[in-house]
């Protein structure tokens, strides 16, 4: 838990000038929707690596619940088989995950039935014996949000949720799409404080996970280089891309309620669109960066009625293609997806953000499934040279890229010399490479946020007002979009970046996408 | 200068050598564009002759071939968690013969160089051409950061001291009163780390983290007695942990013992990077720490090593009750050495006010007895 004195008491003598991070308290992890792929992919190789890393304290219980009825010794070799293919440390280190796995316990039950939550009750309090877990729970929903209600209700219920002063930690992490537009968003979040405090409350979005989502703060405000051309002054536009070459692969029932607005924009790109418009915190603390990233969300403009939609939204699906030569299906023609589904796969929006920095530099989004290629960035277009010394060259406007994923890294465009006798210029690049200037291995994202909401830090955790201005945004599009008189989604070929409608968006402003 | 091989470098060792090492002698002066050539060479050979991706100098001065070889899996273990250029220097003094002999090589990972090794070995009179040859060799800009492998005296790192942004020593290889010549150092600002301080870490954040829990935080005010148990003999690490506590605590009571006996036959704590693959704490050596209590009446807090586990216990309040568990990372030279080199340039306040402290109880004990030097 980090420290954080109450303004009465002695501050620990001990803890100035430590450099060791301090190890959570002890605690046991419930993980709702145990037997599901998040919980198999991504949460149980996180909590495994945390371990193996001696991030965990070894006073650690995990409780998987789910609707499949399993012993505890199936759930654990269930588990053991999922740490075998998808754990980034292989192979399994037997000591550690011995001792891991003699803290898992399994209760099978459905989420409505009140018996499952009396023996959840009596699991927990076995592990706070056998496992001195002191009482401190962290619950995660990793579960479809539909579940969400029912679950706060039923651990309010059974008096699972400690007050926020209690001695002893409640946590719930909650996974996204937390609602599903503006109103339902305030009314899980009027329950969700109805059962218990925001700063009991983590809002997961995995993207702030990424290292370098974290490494745009530090670019930004570590270096004294960038910041004084951050802003209308010297930006042109901005353009932001989150492409990915898959499709919806088994999951064609969340993608049918979901859509690309709620999957990507409304959370994922919003966060990056904050972390790069966002002002300087005035500390590195939870809430003096959510204030900032809340005050961009505020500034962004908000679409008011059909005609601005469409003149700034551009929505696609994807048709049959072929990607890394391989034939892929339409949308419509996957699993779960109903025929004449008006469901977006890709959007590209233009953002304007109404603050003294940035108006009048647009921001341009776009993201998709079955995208040529997994891609994410974030690509500052500086403006161009007021005046070209340098006639017949090729003196292109400086660039810089934030590559998310994959060769997370940055690169800076810029002009330079041609070797020869004429002064012509060419745009070469400064190339900064995440993965080897860095020679230990990156933490998966989940690791790095499950082990701040173990020591209780929410800085990469959306706030209640965040998930609301995000949803005013998104929400704002959707009433167009998914209004009976809105035009379906244009087609494009799977394999391209979109359809020739979002190059439009940019070229009626003098403008390409960046080819990727 | 002369070359072995009629000017071309000959191939490192007697053995086909893994890591395809190119090997220079110089038997009067240093040519260091041929160390730099070589350097390429051996970039172009590794195929990746442009992308070299340094982040820092890394300097090992040892004296003793030897010596080195014993750190050098430790050294390229940490270089490789941040890329650097390795420059080693190894002083034998002894040798008769005036000579210095380079062996280049490069590390691959990820696609790129991570690591660009050079090490330099001087014998005789020569020894006095290696801090210029060092000096000569660094990469502009970047951080310098010096592993030093001897102890603690000396011009070579009196010069070091100078120069580099960072010396990193390990005091467990040494008595533990050599930590007297350590806290000059500091005294006079020389940005010293130390491996034994990177040890004790553990210890500290177990200790701090059981007064942060909200049931034993009232104890925070009182504590006026600390001490520190250590197998066999009182090591640095015990030393640099009692004055950790005298140094934060005024009016606190510090004692420092030798009990217990180690674990097994002590690995010399500054030893090569052993590859045991798991999460298991190294075997507990002479001179480290077995226990640590500290009481702040009626409670008793006491830290102590099981095996991979640290275990803090408190007593008199929730009376035996295991308040908190770790695991002790594992402690090879180089996961210690990549943990000092996250911190590249200044002073660690709180490591030198407790060398300070630490050799002030020292001193009051009963003088230990001294091992090799």
């Amino acid at each position: 838990m980090p420290y954080a004195p109450e303004h009465d008491e002695i501050p620990n003598p001990l803890r100035p000038g430590l450099r060791a991070e301090s190890a959570p308290e002890p605690c046991t992890i419930i993980v709702f929707g145990a037997s599901g792929d998040l919980a198999h992919r991504k949460l149980l190789p996180a909590l495994y690596n945390l371990a193996l890393g001696t991030h965990l304290p070894a006073a650690f219980g995990l409780v998987g619940v789910a609707m499949n009825q399993l012993t505890t010794p199936a759930f654990v070799a269930d588990m053991r088989e999922a740490l075998s293919k998808f754990s980034r440390v292989k192979p399994l280190d037997e000591e550690v995950w011995n001792d891991f796995a003699a803290g898992m316990r399994y209760v099978g039950g459905a989420f409505d039935d009140d018996q499952t939550f009396e023996q959840l009750t009596a699991a927990l309090d076995e592990l706070d014996r056998s496992r001195a877990t002191r009482g401190n729970r962290l619950f995660y929903f990793a579960t479809p949000p539909s579940t969400f209600p029912l679950l706060l209700k039923q651990l309010a219920k059974h008096k699972l949720i400690n007050p926020p002063l209690d001695p002893r930690f409640t946590r719930v992490v909650i996974e996204k799409p937390f609602g599903r537009d503006l109103s339902s968003a305030k009314s899980l979040n009027r329950l969700v404080h109805e059962v218990s405090d925001e700063k009991q409350i983590f809002r997961i979005d995995h993207y702030l996970g990424k290292e370098t989502v974290q490494n745009l703060l530090v670019f930004r405000f570590g270096n004294s280089l960038f910041e004084p051309v951050w802003n209308r002054q010297f930006v042109d536009h901005v353009e932001i891309t989150a492409g990915e070459e898959l499709g919806i692969e088994t999951r064609g029932k969340y993608y049918e309620e979901a859509g690309i607005l709620r999957d990507m924009i409304q959370n994922h790109v919003l966060q990056l669109v904050c972390l790069t418009a966002m002002e300087p915190p005035v500390a590195f603390d939870a809430d003096a960066v959510r204030d900032e990233k809340i005050k961009v969300l505020r500034a962004v403009q908000v679409f008011e009625g059909p005609e601005q939609v469409l003149k700034n939204v551009v929505l696609g699906q994807y048709q049959a293609g072929s990607i890394a030569g391989f034939d892929v299906p339409a949308y419509q023609e996957e699993k779960e997806v109903s025929t004449g589904s008006r469901t977006p796969t890709f959007v590209a929006v233009k953002l304007n953000i109404n603050s003294w920095r940035w108006d009048g530099v647009p921001f341009y989004l776009r993201s998709g499934k079955r995208m040529p290629k997994r891609a994410t960035e974030i690509a500052v277009h500086f403006k161009s040279l007021p005046h070209s010394l340098f006639g017949g060259g090729d003196t292109q406007p400086n660039l810089l890229i934030i590559r998310v994923q994959p060769e997370e890294g940055i690169t800076l465009r810029f002009s330079a010399k041609v070797p020869g006798e004429r002064y012509r210029p060419r745009t070469v690049s400064m190339d900064f490479r995440y993965g080897t200037a860095f020679g230990s291995a990156t933490p998966e994202a989940y690791e790095r946020l499950i082990l701040d909401a173990l020591r209780g830090d929410q800085t990469l955790f959306t706030r209640k007002d965040e998930v609301e201005a995000a949803w005013k945004i998104v929400g704002n599009i959707l009433k167009v979009t998914e209004s009976a008189e809105a035009p379906a989604p244009f087609p494009y070929e799977a394999g391209t970046w979109g359809p020739p409608e979002a190059d439009e968006l940019m070229q009626k402003d003098g403008r390409v996408w960046r080819r990727l | 200068m002369n070359e072995q091989g009629h000017g071309e470098p000959i191939s490192g060792g007697q053995a086909p050598h893994p890591r395809d090492e190119l090997v220079i002698r110089f038997e009067s002066g240093i040519d260091l564009n041929r160390i730099q050539q070589l350097l390429q060479q051996a970039r172009e050979r590794s195929g990746f002759s442009q992308e070299s991706v340094c982040t820092l100098n890394l300097v090992g001065i040892y004296y003793s071939t030897a010596s080195y070889e014993r750190a050098q899996a430790a050294l390229e273990s940490a270089g490789t968690q941040h890329p650097c250029r390795l420059l080693v220097l190894i002083a034998e003094e002894k040798t008769p013969t005036d000579a210095v002999s380079a062996r280049i090589s490069v590390v691959r990972q990820g696609g790129t160089i991570s690591l660009e090794r050079i090490v330099l070995t001087a014998t005789g009179e020569a020894v006095r051409h290696l801090e210029s040859a060092m000096l000569g060799l660094l990469l502009p800009e970047l951080p310098l950061v010096v592993v030093w492998g001897g102890r603690a005296e000396g011009d070579l790192l009196n010069r070091a001291v100078e120069s580099a942004d960072r010396v990193i020593i390990d005091s467990s290889t040494r008595p533990a009163n050599a930590l007297i010549d350590v806290a000059q150092f500091l005294a006079a600002g020389a940005p010293l780390g130390d491996l034994a301080w990177a040890r004790i870490f553990t210890w500290q954040a177990l200790a701090a983290e059981v007064l942060d829990l909200p049931n034993l935080r009232e104890h925070r005010g009182n504590i006026v007695r600390a001490k520190v148990t250590c197998a066999g003999q009182v090591g640095a690490e015990g030393v640099l942990l009692a004055g950790w506590m005298a140094a934060r605590i005024k009016k606190i009571e510090v004692e420092l013992v030798a009990a217990s006996e180690p674990e097994a036959p002590s690995p010399s704590p500054g030893g090569g990077d052993g590859q045991t693959g798991g999460a298991s704490a190294a075997a507990l050596a002479e001179g480290q720490i077995t226990h640590f209590e500290f009481e702040s009446p009626p409670a008793t807090f006491s830290l102590r090593r099981e095996k991979s586990i640290l275990v803090a216990e408190v007593r008199g309040d929730d009376d035996g009750e295991v308040v908190h568990r770790v695991r002790l990372p594992l402690e090879t030279p180089g996961r210690l050495l990549g943990l000092e080199l996250k911190l590249l340039a200044g002073i660690d306040d709180l490591y030198a006010s407790s060398v300070q402290a630490g050799i002030k109880l020292l001193t009051a004990m009963k003088p230990p007895k001294r091992k090799g030097p």
